[in-house]
């Protein structure tokens, strides 16, 4: 299946890889349902080869849409413009992403300053009317403002619903202003899950930045990420590599030469998968076909592999023995410090796969997990990047592995399941209700803390300082109040109502 | 302007130039969806969203969290209930799954009351939205909805939308007698205003200081929805701020024939804040002695404090700033100036209003910040893109030193370029961690002295 890069709107995940919002079973079955290998669930399920049986209850919580996802990717390119074509209530976002840009530009040691993103600013006579010339108007808002190296253009449901031509203006102005004017198509209702924006953004970028005759860079690798610290610069270091950090924090040149680089690697498959594929697909730069970089299994494959695909594998091989050395005494106190302490990982899918294996490798115990989609399959379509298989062959089954979409009703339930001393987790939503349960989190912010080597002692050192965190967790859990119904809390299978509107749907259910 | 034209412009030239367009560059309000917030500021009530997946998240993280993270409180958050609509909603309406969504609502949420607010897409297909709340209503299901699509106005607007909401499909007629010395207060926009909470709490205190008995409606403070069942047997509505709260005012005139006073500036001070009493106490009838006695007694706390700070004020070697911008909605930005200038003695560079207020309503804040003192007249601005606003202070002469600006986290850059000090009131406030601080009132103006002076201090070496 070959990505469609001819037009402007980029397929979103449900449709391209059979993505999933909600699950619930052992991630050795989801493994074995999901396409790698293991083909359909059944009859049930429609055509699809790689359709995974999907669970979807009447009550749902409030999500995260695709153009957030634009907002934080194109919106936080240091050079660049984002023009929110929307009505301002989408413009909200811009607050968060602010605050997101500038601590990230702190961690990786840039100057610190505000994002620029413009929202269009539409009314109701816009929605009669159409909103095309407040675009525009924008536009020019944005170019004589900041003089931006690239424009990016967001759409929104409105815009979306009421059929404004965004391709044609941005057509126009790109050719006037001698810029890439970018339109991503990033419409809330588009999709089911936010990662289609990851998706939207990507898609523009290799359309319209990225070096069409690239000059091959034999040294450099692409590396995904979104705004961490810089801990990729010193491992490539170690094999002579140097780092093409996007798409947070880049700038549009550093987009441009994406197409020059010897391979892509990414710190998660989710967000990878699209661009990875795309630039091999269309300028023949590897993507690089391996586990995630997480635990020893992972980071020593996937630094092999890189190795292998850049020809450095003398220089891999030693680096991997010292970090094997360097880590291992400390690792093995962190082992007895965290020996019987349960932890759960609710973060986005592949990430999640990742943490886990890191909290094996500190002698955690992990029974439940929570990830917010599934993808059966990445874009490479490759065995290779089969996180989640990887996983389970590796460190051993999650008996309770749940696909929620940051439904924090359910979340109730998944925790009671298991009563983990502590969770990981990144997105907002569901920490504040473990909070009040007495259960302590921590937030991955950078999302390489886990990372590597160093990352599993990184971990650990944090899971140790959140674990004194619960006192003040107890302490509120003993006086705290839920907006849920007794009977709801009660309840011991967190997905019933979806299985009651399946079962009810099929004129089954007894 | 021509493309061309444009590139021969310098720099300087164009944002000397650059007029107002419809772009809006770094956010100081939300849109009318936003106004979930004041649902979820009633406490044991509930918003029911009936939008995209990304709509009742956005608002929750920008207006509630990166503004002080303050939280979502009981009935809020990223996770309050929405129909997450997809292309079938777009494509077929979105009535049917808003419905099923209000039933699993009731099955799986303890709440008091449940507020449905529409976004874009539902006021774009033309959801019939108040037909399926009428089914839920009708089988005595306390819940109200309002149409809150983003394209219809900002969350001041939402506010108002679903205060009336409730008033009208919740709280009913009401024909039993009036309990004097009641009052229903009407006043800051909950969670948009960074110290909404603390701020309220501080209003009720002082008015019950004076013998009223309150309806402080949102936050803590609130007895939730029993007593809005009581707003109509108040004996007066007060709207303690320029606009805001006016419209739900002249509705409850209209509909209990209930009387309003209307206080635009929010006291900070003593000064400021016992003429407020006074005229509440005048309006209301209130025995005078007794509450004479309540601001006496606060009034002497307050100056022995100041008399403490004198010292500091007096003496501090390394200087203090002399002029100072407000960046803010008018209630707050009213305040301040009010207070700055006629307790403090600092000096109003510029005062910009970022709210958008209705044009009815904007000679009226012209005029009080006019005659903000007797020696002193401001004409404030009303602006609400953040460039265009960034351009007006670096066009503003603040006398020999650099000012102190009262702004929000947009003005991080800007006061590092104007090496001032910033200190963040409004939203979003998004290096500041927000519980119960308040700043008006008699005891929130001594928490803002040492806001202001300790960024001040803390920034001399």
């Amino acid at each position: 299946m070959k990505l469609n890069l001819n037009t402007p709107v980029v397929e979103n995940r449900e449709q391209r890889l059979g993505t999933i919002i909600a699950w619930d079973g052992a991630a050795s079955e989801l493994s074995a349902e999901s396409a790698y290998a293991r083909g359909a669930c059944g009859a049930g399920c429609g055509e699809k080869a790689r359709r995974v049986c999907e669970l979807q209850g009447p009550f749902t919580q409030g999500s995260v849409c695709s153009e957030q996802m634009v907002e934080c990717q194109a919106g936080n390119v240091r050079d660049a413009v984002l023009i929110q074509h929307a009505p301002i209530g989408c413009g909200a976002g811009q607050v968060i992403y602010n605050s997101i840009y500038r601590n990230g530009l702190a961690m990786r040691k840039l100057p610190v300053e505000n994002l620029r993103l413009i929202c269009t600013n539409l009314q109701e006579s816009d929605m009669v009317f159409g909103g095309v010339e407040k675009l525009e108007q924008s536009i020019r808002d944005a170019w004589e403002r900041h003089r931006p190296k690239a424009i990016f253009i967001g759409t929104s449901c409105a815009t979306g619903i009421i059929g404004d031509d965004v391709d044609s203006v941005a057509s126009r102005l790109e050719e006037e202003l001698a810029i890439p004017v970018i339109p991503l198509h990033c419409e809330g209702f588009r999709s089911k899950h936010w990662s289609t924006g990851f998706d939207a953004t990507q898609h523009g970028i290799v359309r319209q930045i990225v070096r069409k005759n690239p000059q091959k860079q034999e040294d450099l690798v692409n590396v995904i990420c979104l705004w961490g610290t810089d801990v990729f610069t010193p491992m490539l270091k170690e094999l002579g590599l140097r780092v093409n950090y996007v798409v947070d924090l880049a700038t549009v040149e550093e987009l441009a030469q994406l197409s020059e680089a010897a391979a892509t690697v990414g710190f998660c498959h989710t967000l990878a998968s699209y661009l990875a594929t795309a630039l091999e697909q269309a300028f023949g730069v590897p993507e690089i076909k391996a586990p995630q970089p997480y635990g020893f299994a992972g980071t020593d494959a996937w630094i092999r592999e890189l190795a292998r695909v850049t020809g450095r594998e003398a220089q891999a091989e030693a680096y991997i023995a010292k970090e094997h050395a360097r880590v291992k005494p400390r690792l093995e106190e962190l082992r007895q410090r965290l020996k019987g302490k349960k932890g759960y990982v609710a973060t986005g899918s592949a990430y999640a796969h990742g943490l886990i294996a890191v909290l094996r490798e500190l002698g955690v115990e992990v029974d439940g997990s929570l990830v917010f989609h599934h993808d059966p399959v990445y874009d490479s379509q490759d065995p290779r990047q089969d996180s989640l298989s990887h996983l389970v062959d590796h460190y051993g089954d999650v008996p309770h592995f749940s696909v929620s979409n940051r439904q924090q009703y359910q979340f109730y339930g998944l925790l009671q399941r298991v009563k983990p001393d502590f969770i990981l987790i990144r997105h907002n939503g569901l920490a504040p209700l473990a909070s009040r349960l007495g259960i302590p989190a921590a937030p991955l912010g950078d999302e390489h803390h886990a990372l590597g080597y160093q990352g599993m002692l990184n971990l650990g050192e944090t899971i140790l300082e959140i674990l004194a965190r619960k006192k003040f967790h107890d302490d509120l859990a003993a006086h705290t109040q839920l907006p849920y119904k007794q009977a709801w809390l009660r309840q011991s299978d967190p997905f019933i109502l979806a299985r009651k509107r399946q079962a009810e749907a099929k004129g089954s259910y007894d | 302007m021509s493309h061309g034209e444009g590139l021969r412009q310098s720099q300087e030239a164009v944002i000397g130039k650059t007029q107002k367009t419809n772009s809006i560059q770094q956010i100081r309000y939300a849109c009318s969806i936003a106004a979930l917030h004041s649902a979820c500021a009633i406490p044991r009530v509930i918003p029911i969203t009936h939008c995209g997946p990304g709509c009742a998240d956005k608002q929750f993280m920008n207006v509630a969290f990166y503004n002080g993270f303050q939280g979502g409180g009981y009935g809020g958050g990223a996770v309050v209930p929405s129909t997450n609509a997809t292309e079938k909603e777009v494509v077929f309406g979105g009535m049917e799954r808003l419905r099923e969504l209000i039933a699993a609502s009731l099955e799986v949420l303890e709440a008091d009351l449940f507020v449905v607010l529409t976004g874009c897409i539902s006021d774009l297909v033309g959801d019939d939205v108040g037909s399926v709340v009428k089914e839920f209503q009708l089988r005595g299901v306390p819940i109200v909805y309002a149409e809150t699509g983003g394209f219809k106005g900002n969350n001041f607007t939402g506010h108002e939308l679903v205060t009336r909401a409730i008033i009208d499909q919740f709280v009913g007629d009401d024909e039993g007698p009036r309990d004097s010395g009641v009052v229903n207060v009407w006043s800051l926009l909950p969670f948009h205003n960074t110290f909404w909470r603390g701020d309220l709490a501080e209003m009720k205190r002082i008015l019950e200081g004076v013998g009223l008995q309150v309806n402080i409606l949102f936050g803590h403070e609130s007895r939730g929805v029993a007593e809005w069942k009581g707003i109509p047997r108040a004996q007066f509505n007060l709207v303690l701020s320029p606009w805001l709260g006016l419209e739900t005012a002249e509705h409850l005139q209209e509909k209990y024939g209930q009387p309003y006073l209307h206080v635009p500036v929010i006291p900070i001070g003593a000064k400021q804040t016992s003429a407020f009493l006074r005229q509440v106490v005048e309006f209301a009838g209130l025995d005078r002695e007794k509450a004479e006695q309540f601001i006496q007694k606060e009034e002497n706390t307050y100056y022995r404090y100041l008399e403490d700070f004198s010292d500091f004020y007096a003496e501090y070697w390394w200087g203090l700033p002399a002029q100072f911008a407000v960046i803010g909605d008018s209630a707050y930005n009213l305040a301040l100036t009010k207070f700055l200038v006629n307790q403090l003695g600092v000096i109003p560079g510029k005062l910009i209003i970022t709210e958008n207020p209705p044009e009815r309503f904007r000679e009226g804040i012209r005029e009080q910040f006019r005659t903000i003192a007797d020696d002193v007249s401001v004409e404030v601005e009303f602006e609400e893109d953040s460039w265009r606003i960034h351009q007006l202070i670096r066009q503003t002469y603040f006398g020999h030193k650099p000012p102190i600006i009262f702004g929000t986290t947009w003005e991080r850059d800007l006061v590092k370029e104007l090496k001032g000090a910033i200190v963040e009131v409004g939203f979003p406030a998004s290096y500041e961690v927000v519980l119960s601080r308040s700043y008006v009132g008699y005891r929130g103006a001594l928490t803002l002295l040492e806001k202001i002076y300790t960024t001040t201090v803390s920034a001399s070496a």
